[in-house]
């Protein structure tokens, strides 16, 4: 809402610039910035039009004699249709701009001289939808003759400054002008002032021309209407016009403008029905299913059994505190009108107004509450200002259709826990005068105040308000820098997010970039990679169909980063996410979080440059990283790789599943070329590891030993071996066969194809012997490796080369 | 000739040669054959018979001399033969140092991890446990417990992605709150801990919105926390991210599970406070949101609001990484382009 500092300065006395206002009110109470309207226009006064004749080479164009009160008239050439003599219009003077940075000069139009122009209302900056409706097409008339000359910005409110505050949903006892200035006020240490609303009592009359009725009284604590009989309905005044329009409100009749103006000055809307077109009852109950609300321009609007309506008789007048249809509209022709005044339930007007697309000033005010202490005062307030604008013979009392007495807030506090709380030692007169100067009455009896909160702070609840209300409006800008003073914590990861950042930078420093993806997917994509064969988890309502589903794997998302990259050219990736899959088990609604670390390598990992051949990624390099990776997990297990054709989107044969003492941990692999092709990349290798499976592994306990003082002996082993077998299970055998002082065993050498046996391979093996204690002889060594060689070929037919 | 004669003219052509020489080869050859057994000077010593014995001494010790002399010339001259072959040796060597290194890669930390760690080690140092929680979480600790009752208008604030009536993917990290408190044992001191993590809104993605970003919460529950240590925490950490000359302050706000609420605003580190596009002009940037926990909240979770308070904050990596670094477009952290992800090689 934006508080115009005209209005501002009827109840609190203002000597602030608008900035600096905005800026005090956004560090004490509400977030605020300053508003100065019109601040480009210059040469706008008032014209009289003395005379008019056609133009004599146009049709439309009319030369009119405008006094501007200088010492001859001026002639102004204007087009627009209204335009009249003895009107008293706003003449832009040569040299005057406009918005927009429009700028008016002297000239001729089709050979007549035009000393200015007379302007509509949308053409010196009020917004076309709110200016009245009667002058959309044409010039702005004045009702009331002004003086020629006159500046027109403060009669029009062109250049009104404000503030425009942007309130959080719990301070909506701001948006209206007497709690703004309340809020104001008590910024700047000034009490605000109101005039009570008094009607003229010889008009006030026991008129009982409708019945009120509240069914759903709880939904509606406070329910009042008033009558006005034989009032002319006129327009309203320019004073009231202006600042309406300044607040984004059409001015449309002296009934209507009177109800928006007090929604504005007291936060509480009021209503008006035309009398005469009411079934002489008016009701407040909730609607039937499938009723019919017709709104204007032909809209209409299916209610539900939720939906609080106002009706008379079978007539649906309008959804409660939100809109009204043009059943009983007050017009030009009404003679005698209802106003309502009432409070209802902010939770069920925030659903009917969302349930019907319909949020609008009204509504927004209700949702958020409205000081049910103030319903009758604004009501009398609309009455009196529809009396004095379109004076009525006769005046209803107010008829009540429920009535909740608002009773005041009593917040009992400690002086001394507000001060803890807030990390200040402020005197008890200090902050019994903070709560003077919002308006709060205090007793102090001892270190205990209590303190009753006027009903126009219906947030207010808790001693913990209190401390909030004391403290800003003591100042944020005064409390000192401390930090929390208690006992000694130790603080840190948790063990398992430990060696997750254990793992990622073992990942950097393989040269790998972090990724972060969405957990979303498509239904296609927790489809691609269900290894672990969960059931899906689907949202209730998602926004697009790219993301439905929790990621069951991080491998789509790496997938779609490679492809992303890809298609820029970026060829040569190495990228790896760690983060959560949700797996969901049979029959439990809420998925189990593991998290995972997974990466993705493609293109080459040995650059193509002067001094180095490019190497493409395959199978053993990323084998690599991730035995680099688990070998770091501190784990004590024994971690295997096992083939698999199991998985449909990897390759069949360069895929294998990653073992921890058998159990699954991972998997490692090529892409499937269909699935690499589907989306358009070049060669991928993947992996993924279960951390919490890692995490879950014992770990080993290092002892340490010196390093062996004896020479390690070395023997080289080439063997002819059928193409079936597995690397893995000749090492296997050859320590089983090696003997104690066997140290390792490297393969070196795999070859097939030319001058081999067919579906036959040759491997060539370093074994290396070693003795810690002693130097090892010839002999012993001589001897292990001739077992070994005769287990071999008992074992796997090999050849020994 | 005199014996004397001979061994200084030995020792004359000796030295000569040695000068004389172009190859270690042949200094080698030189020394063995002057020096060696066979060589000259052990044949014109046989001669020693014929001197008589008072001049033996001089003779000899003129030998020796003669020996010793030509042998420094021979190592002179092989030295300086030595340091001519490593000098060609070495120009031979030259290598042009601006070509391109043979390519050696540490990857990138995604930058939005490095900003989350960076404020986490601040955190850490001044005691804080890093806390995970769930992605998936219960209406009931994503708002209820945060003081948001299902008719709460705050709830208009975060849509929310549901799984059922009771899961949700959280919409902010404060859902710990709950579950932290209740785990918690006061009698073994006071609670501190940050939460960070993945959080989600039911948001179009566009330059400003993503339906998922990050969030870090932050939650100290003790007998006597108040707003001045939020202040100061606060205000010690945005020194730590923005910079040692900031400044922060405070603006009232609301959030439902806060009381009182605030919004944190440093002091822009562009300008230092002078205004310009960045801070639009006003001097400051808005950062975080925070205050003191509702006392509401602390019920819920089984504390005593007489005797305890506690402070809670909420930050967004994504936003502080923008800042920071001049990111425009929130969109940018989740399409993981390498080239926008390796520029940030080491910031933190």
């Amino acid at each position: 809402m934006k508080i115009s500092v005209n209005w501002l300065k009827e109840y609190i006395p203002v000597d602030h610039t608008v900035e600096e206002m905005a800026n005090k009110i956004s560090l004490t109470g509400i977030e605020s910035g300053p508003v100065k309207l019109g601040e480009e226009l210059t040469n706008l006064v008032v014209g009289h039009i003395t005379s008019i004749k056609s133009h004599p080479d146009s049709d439309h164009l009319k030369v009119c004699q405008v006094d501007v009160g200088e010492s001859e008239d001026i002639q102004i050439v204007c087009g627009a249709p209204n335009v009249a003599v003895d009107q008293y219009v706003i003449v832009a003077l040569h040299g005057a701009h406009l918005p927009n940075g429009v700028r008016i000069k002297r000239g001729k139009l089709r050979g007549q001289e035009s000393n200015g122009m007379i302007c509509g209302l949308d053409e010196v900056g009020v917004p076309a939808k709110y200016m009245p409706e009667e002058f959309e097409n044409g010039i702005y008339v004045f009702d009331q003759p002004q003086k020629p000359g006159v500046e027109v910005y403060d009669l029009l409110g062109l250049k009104e400054q404000m503030i425009d505050i942007d309130i959080t949903p719990n301070r909506a006892d701001t948006l209206g002008m007497h709690g703004a200035a309340w809020e104001i006020g008590a910024t700047y240490n000034e009490k605000p002032t109101f005039k009570k609303p008094e009607l003229d009592d010889s008009k006030v009359k026991d008129l009982t021309d409708i019945d009120v009725t509240v069914d759903a009284k709880d939904l509606v604590p406070d329910y009042l209407v008033r009558e006005l009989k034989d009032i002319k309905v006129t327009k309203s005044p320019l004073w009231m016009q202006r600042r309406l329009w300044n607040q984004n409100i059409r001015p449309v009749n002296s009934v209507v403008d009177a109800t928006n103006y007090v929604m504005i000055e007291y936060g509480q809307p009021v209503q008006a029905y035309d009398l005469d077109k009411l079934n002489q009852s008016l009701t407040v109950k909730l609607a039937n299913a499938g009723d019919k609300l017709n709104l204007a321009d032909d809209v209409e609007k299916t209610l539900t059994a939720n939906d609080l309506v106002v009706t008379s008789g079978d007539k649906i007048l309008g959804l409660a505190g939100i809109i009204n249809g043009p059943e009983a509209t007050v017009d030009e022709n009404t003679k005698n009108v209802v106003l309502e005044a009432g409070v209802f339930d902010g939770a069920s007007v925030r659903k009917t107004a969302q349930r019907h697309d319909l949020r609008d000033d009204a509504s927004n005010r209700f949702e958020k509450g409205v000081d049910n202490g103030i319903v009758e005062e604004a009501l009398t307030r609309a009455t009196q200002l529809v009396d004095q604008i379109s004076p009525a013979q006769e005046i209803s009392q107010t008829i009540v259709g429920n009535f909740t007495k608002a009773e005041p807030t009593v917040i009992k506090g400690s002086i001394d826990h507000i001060n803890h709380l807030m990390g200040l030692d402020l005197s008890a007169d200090e902050i019994v005068g903070i709560f003077d100067r919002l308006g709060f009455t205090s007793e102090l009896n001892g270190d205990a105040v209590t303190v009753t909160i006027p009903t126009r702070r219906w947030d207010m609840g808790i001693e913990a308000d209190l401390v909030e209300e004391v403290n800003r409006i003591y100042g944020y800008e005064n409390l000192p820098n401390t930090l929390p003073a208690g006992m000694e914590t130790r603080g840190g990861y948790s063990a398992k997010r430990e060696l997750s950042n254990k793992l990622r930078d073992i990942l950097l420093g393989e040269g790998m970039d972090e990724v972060i993806n969405f957990s979303l997917l498509s239904k296609q994509e927790v489809a691609d990679f269900n290894v672990n064969q969960t059931e899906y988890t689907k949202l209730l309502h998602p926004m697009t169909e790219d993301h439905e589903y929790l990621r069951n794997s991080l491998i789509p998302g790496l997938v779609r980063n490679v492809a992303y990259n890809q298609a820029r050219k970026n060829n040569d990736l190495s990228i790896f996410e760690q983060a959560r899959v949700f797996a969901r088990p049979t029959g439990q609604d809420r998925p189990n979080e593991i998290p995972y670390i997974s990466g993705a390598i493609s293109g080459n990992v040995v650059e193509d440059s002067w001094n180095t051949e490019p190497k493409q990624v395959d199978f053993y390099y990323v084998k690599g990283i991730v035995e680099e990776l688990l070998s770091f997990t501190n784990a004590d297990a024994d971690f295997t790789f096992v083939a698999t054709d199991e998985y449909t989107n990897m390759h069949p044969g360069q895929t294998a599943k990653i073992l921890a003492n058998d159990q699954v941990v991972g998997f490692i692999g090529k892409l499937h070329p269909d699935y690499q092709k589907k989306h358009s990349i070049t060669d991928t290798f993947v992996f993924e590891l279960n951390i919490n499976a890692l995490f879950g592994l014992n770990t080993k306990s290092v002892k340490a030993q010196s390093a062996p003082k004896y020479p390690a002996i070395t023997r080289d082993l080439a063997i002819l071996v059928n193409k079936d077998i597995q690397n893995s299970q000749i090492i296997n055998d050859i320590f089983v066969n090696g003997g104690k002082y066997l140290q390792d065993v490297n393969i070196f050498d795999v070859y097939e194809g030319k001058n081999i046996k067919q579906d036959h391979k040759s491997l060539g093996y370093h074994l290396v012997f070693l003795n810690p204690n002693d130097t090892l002889t010839d002999e012993e060594v001589e001897k292990a490796f001739s077992l070994v060689k005769d287990s071999l070929v008992q074992k796997f037919n090999v050849e020994i080369r | 000739m005199s014996l004397n004669d001979t061994l200084k003219n030995l020792r004359e052509n000796g030295i000569d040669e040695a000068k004389r020489a172009q190859r270690l080869q042949e200094l080698n050859d030189l020394r063995v054959n002057l020096l060696g057994k066979k060589g000259p000077i052990t044949k014109a010593l046989r001669g020693m018979k014929d001197v008589p014995a008072e001049q033996r001494p001089e003779i000899g010790t003129l030998a020796n001399n003669v020996k010793k002399d030509i042998q420094a010339a021979i190592e002179e001259k092989m030295s300086e033969l030595n340091q001519k072959l490593v000098a060609k040796k070495l120009e031979e060597e030259t290598i042009d140092v601006t070509l391109p290194a043979t390519k050696q890669t540490q990857g990138t930390k995604h930058i939005l991890n490095q900003t989350i760690e960076d404020i986490e080690q601040f955190f850490i140092g001044l005691g804080y446990e890093v806390a995970g929680g769930y992605e998936v979480e219960e209406d009931h600790y994503n708002f209820e417990r945060l003081n948001i009752p299902k008719d709460h208008p705050a709830r208009d604030m975060q849509d929310t992605f549901y799984l059922s009536d009771e899961l949700l993917m959280r919409t902010q990290t404060s859902a710990q709150e709950g579950r932290d408190m209740e785990a918690h044992d006061f009698t073994k001191g006071p609670l501190k801990m940050i939460s960070p993590g993945v959080v989600y809104r039911r948001d179009d993605d566009d330059a400003t919105h993503s339906h998922q970003f990050h969030q870090i919460e932050g939650l100290v529950v003790d007998k006597n926390i108040s707003m001045a240590d939020l202040k100061g925490t606060l205000d010690a950490l945005c020194r730590h991210v923005f910079g040692p000359d900031r400044e922060i302050r405070f603006r009232p706000s609301y959030f439902p599970f806060t009381e009182p609420s605030v919004e944190v605003d440093v002091s822009c580190f562009n300008c230092g406070g002078e205004g310009c596009r960045i801070c639009k002009y006003t001097g400051w940037i808005e950062v975080l949101g925070a205050g003191l926990t509702h006392p509401n909240v602390l019920k819920m979770s089984g504390i005593d609001p007489n005797e305890y308070s506690g402070m809670a904050f909420g930050l967004g990596p994504e936003r502080f990484a923008m800042l920071k670094y001049g990111i425009n477009d929130i969109r940018d952290f989740y399409l993981n382009d390498v080239r926008f992800l390796e520029q940030f090689k080491g910031v933190n």
